[in-house]
């Protein structure tokens, strides 16, 4: 791709050099002040763009838990909003699918590209090609990844049902039920994406100092032992990288949900917190409440990464 | 940097024990198996989506399913191109998608030099508050967020149905920040100080000193840049309200509502055309781009 | 919609019915404010656009290219539009379908339609709540909508709040039962008497079921998600005689026996016959697609899912066939309108309100060019829309039936039944994704409890429509 060259290009034309510092004697007070003007102008740009586009939305997302719109006319509600939407008769359903689809999504979506990554890392042919099949995938538009499954998952004429049926094994409602509804989803999920995280795994793998696993040769430790003891800590960093980013997007999850199974799923058994946002917002036309039941996303995950960030500066 | 495949690493199995007989049959097996498996879980849904393009109305919904069109129809293909208008749908993508990473680069990589070499005042903070946005999903603010693009503050100006509502916010990422921050600490101290002493500007140490030392890690942002935008859904979707505007995800998901079942997975199949080309054919620059540059990070 | 407005709505559609003229609100009291609003807006409001006035308008709902004929339609219409007033340039946008409600709220928000757009008969409320609507009573009198005494009031009615006018209707239908009257061949049954009960639609269905099901043929299909599973239910509860809310409005009046028997029927359709898909529709399109690929025997739905199932999903018309809501009780009637930007200047709205009643509500023309119809392949004699009354509706029957394609027959149970018409709910769209959970359920879970299903759902819609007084 265009990666290497694009920046250059991009950069070009952002401003031309500013004059060179004055050749005037200055007093360090002044040199100061210039420098960092200079360094907030570099700054400038993100900033504003954080600003407006994240900093300022959180604190609205709050204040909005808190108003009411009608007619135009905006008014203050107090815990109204935050009242409704807890007593919603699927806030509890919705906080449970997002943990189970976290759940599934930790358990599908994390271990099997890493498992991935250790069975490539071992072959000696086809690497090139293997590589490239696992990250085919991630260059699909995710809409024609998702409808494609769709297709597959259909009971009647898709082709999941035909393949068990042909292996006389028992078919499945795949999406149409709600038993299966949400692990049909992860497995989606995670064959369009699964592709980044391999590679990713992949690359750490490969920078492991191979005297680490002669030696453990040498202690006589089997495959489990030397995955647990060699691969795992050596690769430590990556994984707890990924874990987080990984929790992190599943806990947005929506596309997936929203496209595989229209949202709710069979029985609202796909309903995440997240589509329940959508649904306030869009659906019920009411973004005062939409915004507290954000609130309540907002606190779990700022709990979330709190704890997060404890653990790894501990474990640092 | 740049991570070797080179299979001669000692890896988990040792070499030894590849060389007995025994090691060597089941390394086959394994082999095998493994190329067997991926083929079909990663190749034969692309396969099955192309000669789904293929089929008539009703054969596409056959049961059983057949394994390959018995009546090959590419009119298909020609329905789903012209009525569909993929083209236009694609051209948007990519619009958006290098708007959106020119932005990037340029906001992204000053300010993370700003924070990482020019160190002002209050940089710490600043950058502590933009990764503190990396603990929150995106998806959480959608509300505010939207609500904030119907009516910029101090502005006023409406930026839905424009690209701004797509390009803008991208720039706020946290990560993009936190990889570009910290690869820039790695950069000497003494090259800064070497070209400040010969009288070089910020700006100038950034484009001819810093950058070029950085392409590792700008190979990493544009691509996350570029898929990003590619796999983004809700946000596009609210933002860009035209049919004319929108990107090919939001295209797709509504013509899925109004064409036959085989129409549509032609236009499945020629929407992945573009990238599934431009990856195959950088596939190279854009493995190890992403390898090298996220171990860094 | 205020309360009274609400229940006189809802009294004014069931005397309004099919065939009926609804005169008996003609002499409604509120015709007064509008008049007010009328010398208020300026003293030319009411006049017609004047051709020299050079004026851009956008429109929404273009028909989309996969629509070829009505597309063709559409750029044709525009030509001729621009014949009498040439200054007016139409700016079409297509979408396809012409709303969704999650985006159409996006849309308000944003203030981002178009300076005439198309809404559902059910948004009035939302569309003034997001203070998007022009007041157009001025503006419309039988100089700018010549046909405008021959409308239906309470067709109207549904497009006025507080006696001022917000829309022009386009189109309006009643709900039925679409069937496919050579799957109903093939099975053996007689398509010229379709099932008018739920029992007779679950029997039906097992036996095409059960003739044609080797060919992946299914008897029914209903939809699970999407607003559309709820405006389903809603239209087959309104069929057995229940309503959706109580005539306050703010209660939700489904929770019984009638309701509960509809849903027990489609449950064992599904999983005791099996004579319905494993999977339910999610979206709009979903049961048309199932429809016109010759997939499913019968569906609930409207006569304007006919050209839809004959253009885009190449059916047969004369394999189309309609009958009355199954219980025949009520029928949920609705339509489409266009309503105009409230930034829209007066010319625009001018503007906007020549194009609409050139293409949708005048005789001969736009939509009711019925010649044109039938040389395009589109079906000609639905019985929609049906919002004309006196000598515009005895014209349009005349020319109606002059280019008929589409066999009477096909149509006779379902004019006959003269069922009574009821309005879709206040709060329609949230009331519908509510009860979509209700029709997934059902449709999903084998041991699905149809009665804590409709116990969540009142509490539910009761909250927000708590919420939305």
């Amino acid at each position: 791709m265009a990666a290497t060259t694009v920046p250059e290009n991009t950069t070009s034309h952002a401003g031309r050099p500013p004059r060179a510092a004055g050749g005037a004697v200055r007093t360090g007070r002044g040199r100061k002040v210039r420098h960092n003007l200079q360094a907030h102008g570099f700054l400038i740009g993100a900033v504003l763009c954080f600003l407006t586009f994240s900093w300022y939305p959180m604190v609205r997302e709050f204040i909005m838990s808190f108003q009411e719109k009608r007619r135009g006319v905006t008014s203050w509600v107090g815990f109204r909003n935050i009242d409704r939407v807890y007593h919603d008769p699927y806030f509890w359903t919705a906080w449970k699918n997002t943990a189970e689809f976290t759940l599934y999504a930790l358990v599908i979506g994390f271990v099997v590209p890493f498992a991935v990554a250790i069975i490539l890392n071992e072959l000696r042919h086809a690497q090139a090609y293997l590589r490239i099949l696992v990250y085919l995938p991630v260059m699909l538009p995710p809409v024609a990844g998702v409808l494609l499954f769709k297709y597959f998952y259909n009971p009647d004429y898709g082709l999941f049902n035909h393949v068990l049926k042909t292996l006389h094994l028992p078919t499945s409602q795949w999406l149409d039920s709600s038993h299966t509804a949400m692990i049909s989803v992860v497995v989606a999920a995670t064959w369009m994406s699964m592709g980044s995280a391999t590679l990713i795994y992949l690359a750490a793998l490969q920078n492991i100092p191979g005297e680490l696993y002669e030696a453990a040769d040498l202690d006589g430790a089997g495959l489990w032992s030397k995955i647990w003891h060699v691969t795992i800590p050596q690769t430590r960093l990556v994984l707890s990288m990924m874990l987080l980013l990984q929790i992190v997007a599943t806990m947005q999850e929506f596309t997936n949900v929203y496209l595989l199974t229209g949202g709710n799923g069979p029985e609202n058994s796909t309903m995440t917190v997240v589509y329940m946002v959508y649904q306030y917002a869009f659906s019920y036309n009411n973004f005062g409440s939409a915004a507290a039941l954000g609130l309540f996303l907002l606190l779990v995950l700022g709990a979330f990464s709190g704890v997060y960030a404890r653990l790894s500066r501990n474990a640092d | 940097m740049a991570a070797s495949f080179t299979p001669q690493n000692r890896t988990l199995i040792s070499p030894a024990s590849l060389n007995r007989p025994k090691g060597r049959l089941i390394y086959r097996i394994v082999l095998t198996a493994v190329i067997v498996v991926f083929t079909v879980v990663f190749l034969g849904p692309l396969y099955w989506m192309v000669t789904g393009g293929f089929k008539s109305a009703s054969e596409v919904v056959a049961n059983p399913p057949t394994y390959f069109p018995h009546h090959p129809k590419p009119g298909n293909y020609h329905t789903a191109w012209s009525e569909l208008k993929i083209a236009r749908l694609l051209f948007n993508t990519l619009y958006y998608a290098f708007g959106a990473l020119a932005f990037q680069l340029v906001f992204d990589v000053a300010a993370a030099y700003a924070i990482s070499k020019l160190r002002p005042v209050l940089g710490k903070l600043i950058l502590g508050a933009m990764l503190a946005t990396l603990m929150i999903p995106a998806t959480v603010l959608i509300v505010p967020q939207y609500m904030t693009v119907l009516d910029l503050p101090v502005l006023h100006v409406n930026l839905i149905g424009t690209p701004w509502a797509i390009w803008l916010p991208t720039v706020a990422n946290g990560f993009n920040i936190f990889l570009l921050k910290r690869f820039f600490d790695s950069i000497p101290e003494d090259l800064m100080h070497a070209a400040a002493i010969d009288g070089a500007s910020p700006l100038r140490t950034l484009w001819s000193i810093v950058l070029p030392m950085s392409r590792p890690i700008l190979g990493v942002v544009s691509i996350f840049a570029v898929v990003n935008v590619w796999k983004d859904f809700l946000w596009p979707m609210l933002v860009e309200p035209d049919p004319q505007k929108q990107p090919i995800n939001i295209g797709i998901r509504s013509l899925s509502q109004g064409v036959p079942e085989n129409v549509l997975i032609a236009a499945l199949a020629i929407s992945a055309v573009p990238t599934l080309l431009i990856f195959l054919l950088f596939q190279r620059n854009i493995m190890s781009g992403l390898t090298a540059g996220s171990l860094k990070g | 919609m205020s309360r009274i407005g609400y229940r006189r709505l809802v009294a004014v559609a069931l005397v309004a019915g099919i065939g009926l003229t609804g005169a008996a609100c003609s002499d409604n009291k509120k015709d007064d404010t509008g008049n007010k609003a009328a010398t208020s807006a300026g003293s030319d409001a009411g006049t017609p656009l004047d051709p020299k006035t050079k004026v851009t308008i956008s429109v929404d709902c273009e028909p989309p290219t996969t629509k070829a004929a009505e597309r063709k339609q559409w750029l044709d219409d525009v030509a001729e539009f621009n014949k009498q007033y040439p200054n007016v340039t139409v700016k079409s946008k297509d979408a396809f379908p012409c709303e969704d409600p999650a985006k159409f709220t996006a849309m308000l928000q944003a203030g981002s339609e178009t300076d005439s757009f198309y809404t559902y008969m059910t948004d009035l409320q939302q569309v003034l709540d997001a203070g998007q609507a022009a007041d157009i009573s001025a503006y419309v009198n039988d100089k700018t909508v010549p046909n405008l005494n021959d409308i239906d009031p309470g067709v109207l009615n549904v497009l006025k709040d507080g006696g001022k006018l917000y829309g022009l209707p386009t189109s309006n239908y009643q709900m039925g039962l679409i069937y496919n009257r050579k799957i109903f061949q093939e099975a053996g049954l007689d398509p010229n008497t379709p099932p008018t009960t739920w029992d007779q639609v679950r029997q039906d269905a097992k036996t095409i079921q059960d003739k044609l099901g080797s060919k992946g043929i299914n008897g029914y299909m209903d939809n699970s998600a999407g607003n559309q599973g709820g405006w389903h239910l809603v239209s087959e509860m309104y069929g057995v005689g229940s309503k959706a809310v109580d005539d306050s409005g703010q209660k939700a009046a489904f929770n019984n026996d009638q309701t509960k028997g509809v849903l027990q029927t489609l449950h064992d359709m599904r999983w005791t016959d099996k004579s319905m898909p494993a999977t339910p529709g999610l979206q709009w399109g979903d049961v048309q697609k199932a429809m016109g690929t010759g997939k499913i025997g019968m569906y609930v739905g409207a006569p304007d899912d006919v050209p839809l199932v004959v253009q885009q999903y190449k059916a047969k018309f004369e394999d189309i066939g309609m009958a009355p809501i199954p219980g025949g009780k009520t029928a949920l009637f609705g339509g489409a309108d266009y309503m105009f930007k409230k930034s829209a200047t007066p010319d625009q709205i001018k503007a906007g309100i020549a194009w609409i009643n050139f293409k949708f509500l005048t005789l001969e023309k736009g939509q009711f060019n019925y010649p044109r119809n039938k040389a395009d392949g589109l079906p000609v004699g639905l019985p929609q829309p049906f919002f004309f009354t006196g000598a515009s509706k005895a014209k349009d029957t005349e020319t109606k039936t002059a280019s008929a394609t589409v066999p009477v027959d096909n149509f006779k149970t379902y004019v006959d039944a003269q069922v009574p018409v009821l309005p879709e709910p206040p709060n329609a769209q949230k009331i519908y994704t509510v009860l979509d959970t209700v029709m997934s359920g059902v449709l999903t879970n084998q041991n699905a409890d149809v009665s804590k299903l409709l116990s969540t759902a009142e509490t539910q819609v009761n909250s927000l429509l708590a919420a939305s007084q």
